[in-house]
């Protein structure tokens, strides 16, 4: 027990220096958009439940398709901190869980806020989080954070 | 080796189709080296002295002794799921562990028909709903600690080809799912039970191991802070000891049932998870397993420090005795989440074997063990 604690004591700086270097994030702001034909009703319960897999359908009835950005993008982790109320860490291994007992699907990850709204533009099931700054009429804002 | 190249080939293949929408590729896995440092009187030798060991996998007999090992429990899974249409989907996890030498087997395999958005059938190989952590016993990137205590998933049968029929639906702010399974397994040449007759001494040729007509359910609801679990199954257990001469030992079939409640709470930055579970078999002993194990993670940012407490028990209520099996193990570690989808983990073991010797139930012998471990998901 006692080598233990040795261990622990030179690792435990090691962990904390590091976690410091990604913890520096800077504040963003993220829109939520769906298709303009979608008049589904949303707040943020809805869309948290939806990001999370737990509601599987839109309020017209049609199955969700779930759009997002990669787990180290800053609007990820702005989004996943202020709607989904946990770390992109703690959202990567919920969704681990799901995904690895065939239960669901993550939302998708693309490269850039300028996919997103192409893909949320060209499909009328789709729903996704982006930076506000590159919405535009080809898509509709639900919510921003 | 010509698995392995069979096993490369196919990932290779999925790989190339990879392009395919339709086709999605996913993994996880866990690179985990860890030994114990002390001996102990052999339970089962008394006068000599062994290893400790700890079994961090009881299923597969994955165990650490006085010599660092990256194969008691090092595991890396390839996930494919090809989506037909909207509504049907298959889904194969190959699997290579090192307590195989890393050699690959399709361990779960599954037809999904998604019926409606809020019905889903699985058809095919899956883990068995059994404990809040079965399904996904190793994935270690989806849970705070090294392992789920292995002293509580100690089972030697974790997996089953059956049905699974899922229903989501709400209650109020509430999520509920209902998972309704049926399913049967014939675990030939079983590890563990093979494992525990060298244990004692025997010399059997094999062991195959056999678990029908399981049949349960698992309710789960969740909201923001929480997540419960209920589970009830029960099945009929069988089994043949075959000796090297072909012969079969005698073995009185039986049925079990399985009952257990567990969850997950986050309260600030705690995170606090439980399972308790009992099992009983109809046998004449009247044989029943009462375990739980209780957990505390304080999140600190990135990093989480964590204490989990499992204890395992074996009673007989048709003959009382209290000298059977009996062990707890308490276990401190760390997890740091490097990245968004890497985790570091280190953990400190002490098993405690509560057991009676004289009788050979104390056969695990105490243990401390430390392990260092990376757990990854793509």
């Amino acid at each position: 027990m006692k080598r233990f604690k040795q261990s622990l004591q030179k690792v435990m700086p090691l962990f904390i220096s590091l976690s410091l270097l990604y913890t520096g994030n800077v504040s963003a702001d993220v829109a939520v958009v769906v298709h303009p034909s979608n008049n589904s009703e949303f707040d943020e319960t809805i869309i948290k439940k939806t990001f999370l897999g737990k509601s599987k359908s839109f309020s017209n009835g049609k199955s969700t398709i779930l759009i997002g950005l990669s787990s180290t993008d800053d609007i990820t982790q702005e989004f996943n901190r202020k709607v989904i109320g946990k770390s992109s860490s703690q959202v990567k291994a919920y969704w681990s869980k799901i995904l690895f007992t065939g239960k669901g699907t993550p939302p998708q990850e693309l490269d850039s806020s300028a996919l997103v709204l192409q893909a949320v533009a060209s499909n009328q099931d789709a729903i996704g989080y982006l930076d506000p700054s590159v919405v535009d009429d080809s898509v509709k804002v639900v919510a921003t954070f | 080796m010509n698995k392995i190249l069979f096993a490369i080939s196919i990932c290779m293949y999925f790989v190339s189709l990879g392009a395919n929408a339709a086709l999605q590729i996913s993994g996880y896995g866990s690179l985990i080296a860890g030994k114990t440092f002390g001996t102990v009187n052999d339970p089962l030798s008394p006068g000599q002295k062994r290893d400790e060991i700890l079994t961090a996998d009881f299923y597969d007999v994955g165990q650490y002794d006085n010599d660092i090992t990256i194969k008691a429990e090092s595991i890396l899974a390839l996930q494919g799921t090809y989506k037909f249409n909207e509504k049907f989907s298959f889904t194969a996890q190959l699997v290579a562990k090192g307590v195989d030498d890393f050699e690959p087997e399709f361990d779960w395999y599954y037809l999904t028909y998604k019926a409606k958005d809020d019905l889903t059938f699985m058809f095919g190989r899956r883990n068995i709903p059994m404990y809040y952590f079965s399904e996904y016993s190793e994935v270690g990137y989806a849970y705070p600690w090294m392992r789920p205590p292995s002293n509580l998933y100690w089972w030697q049968v974790t997996q089953f080809d059956g049905i699974n029929a899922m229903y989501n639906f709400d209650i109020g702010e509430l999520s509920s799912t209902i998972t309704a399974f049926y399913g049967n397994e014939y675990s030939n040449d079983n590890v563990e039970m093979l494992y525990y007759d060298r244990l004692y001494g025997g010399s059997a040729q094999t062991v195959n191991e056999f678990w029908t007509d399981i049949l349960g359910m698992n309710w789960n609801i969740s909201g923001d802070n929480f997540d419960l679990r209920f589970v009830y199954f029960q099945n009929d257990r069988d089994r043949e000891t075959i000796q090297q001469d072909g012969s079969i030992d005698p073995y009185t079939p039986f049925s079990q049932s399985f009952v257990g409640f567990g969850g997950t709470i986050w309260l600030e930055n705690f995170t606090f998870l439980f399972d308790m579970n009992y099992v009983e078999y109809d046998d004449d002993l009247g044989t029943e397993f009462p375990t739980y194990l209780a957990s505390v993670v304080y999140n600190w940012g990135d990093v989480k420090p964590y204490i989990v407490y499992s204890k395992a028990d074996h009673e007989r209520s048709k003959v009382p005795t209290e000298a059977l099996e009996e062990h707890y193990v308490l276990s401190v570690g760390v997890r740091y989440d490097i990245m968004s989808n890497i985790a570091l983990k280190l953990q400190y073991d002490n098993f405690v074997d509560q057991g009676d010797e004289p009788t050979g139930w104390a056969y695990h012998g105490d243990a401390k063990a430390i392990s260092f471990g990376i757990d990854f998901v793509f």
